[in-house]
């Protein structure tokens, strides 16, 4: 039952890629990503409401804990560019082999506070999988 | 534009971890629904900044604020609800199969979408997706047997 749902919530994530870049190809890249994010912020005011929960700003923690939001600017954008041109599914296809790679790098330095744990060269043959995958995808 | 779209996909791919990173970070300290709305707020401030300084700015009219079909503004609700819902599952459920169900439920659905706008039907991102699901899956399972105890891995082979 929740393995359903979680396949539910994927295709959640497909119909938001899909109404963010329809707004894009409509109100331009910029204009939509303001947009987007006013939506995403009124919703969470009403769920806090709903929790009777208020915001609190923690000072002693580091500044950068707070700069999730504004890389996730750039995903929305690109991702809407890419939407325009490539659709939902290659973008997705992509977008994984750019978190594959993301991870292994940050894992295999310990960036950002993070343990080392080094490259396994077993990976290179999932990477392989999803790169043939790729271009499965695109040339056919 | 192509090619372009090609690098820009591969680097959204980057800019999700390192957003989920700080986010992950962000929740530990003060929970899941105060980082989200962080998360948000920030990228709203930034969305804006994005906006001033761009060439969109001085075209902006009421006109094109209202011209896309009504369904295309949620996307930042949706948005909202994807987090909310990911990260309880993510208690429910190894994050080794939340990871390959979202990818099926986001392939699956991704391909009906494509077939609904750009009018193509393709088998080829049928296969792809097989192939990229084989490898994903390989690999998560390459980092789950490293922390794992055994009876996680007797779960592994149900899946």
């Amino acid at each position: 039952m929740i393995s359903i749902f979680s396949v539910l919530v994927g295709g959640l994530i497909s119909l938001m890629i899909m109404f963010n870049g329809s707004l894009a190809n409509s109100l331009n890249n910029y204009t939509s990503n303001v947009i987007i994010h006013s939506v995403g912020l009124v919703a969470l005011i009403f769920i806090l409401i709903f929790n009777r929960e208020q915001i609190k700003f923690k000072k002693n923690i580091p500044v950068y804990f707070y700069s999730g939001g504004a890389i996730g600017v750039f995903t929305v954008l690109f991702t809407n560019i890419s939407f325009a041109s490539l659709g939902i599914t290659i973008p997705l296809a992509l977008g994984l082999l750019g978190q594959s790679l993301a991870s292994i790098l940050i894992d295999h330095l310990g960036l950002m506070g993070g343990k080392v744990v080094k490259f396994q060269r077993k990976k290179c043959i999932g990477l392989l999988f999803i790169l043939v995958g790729i271009v499965v995808m695109i040339a056919f | 534009m192509f090619y372009i779209a090609i690098v820009l996909s591969i680097l959204s791919g980057v800019t999700i971890v390192l957003s989920r990173m700080f986010n992950a970070s962000l929740a530990k300290e003060i929970g899941l629904i105060q980082s989200t709305f962080f998360n948000f707020a920030v990228g709203w401030l930034f969305s804006v900044l994005f906006l001033i300084f761009s060439n969109e700015f001085t075209h902006l009219s009421f006109n094109t604020l209202v011209s896309a079909p009504i369904w295309a503004y949620f996307g930042g609700a949706v948005g909202v609800v994807v987090v909310s819902l990911s990260s309880y599952l993510s208690y429910k459920i190894p994050v080794f199969y939340l990871t390959l169900l979202l990818f099926i439920g986001q392939l699956f659905a991704g391909i009906l979408i494509d077939f609904a706008t750009l009018n193509q039907l393709s088998i080829g991102k049928v296969i792809g997706g097989i192939f990229i699901f084989i490898g994903l899956s390989y690999n998560l399972m390459q980092d789950y047997k490293k922390e794992l105890d055994p009876s996680a891995l007797i779960s592994t082979e149900k899946l």
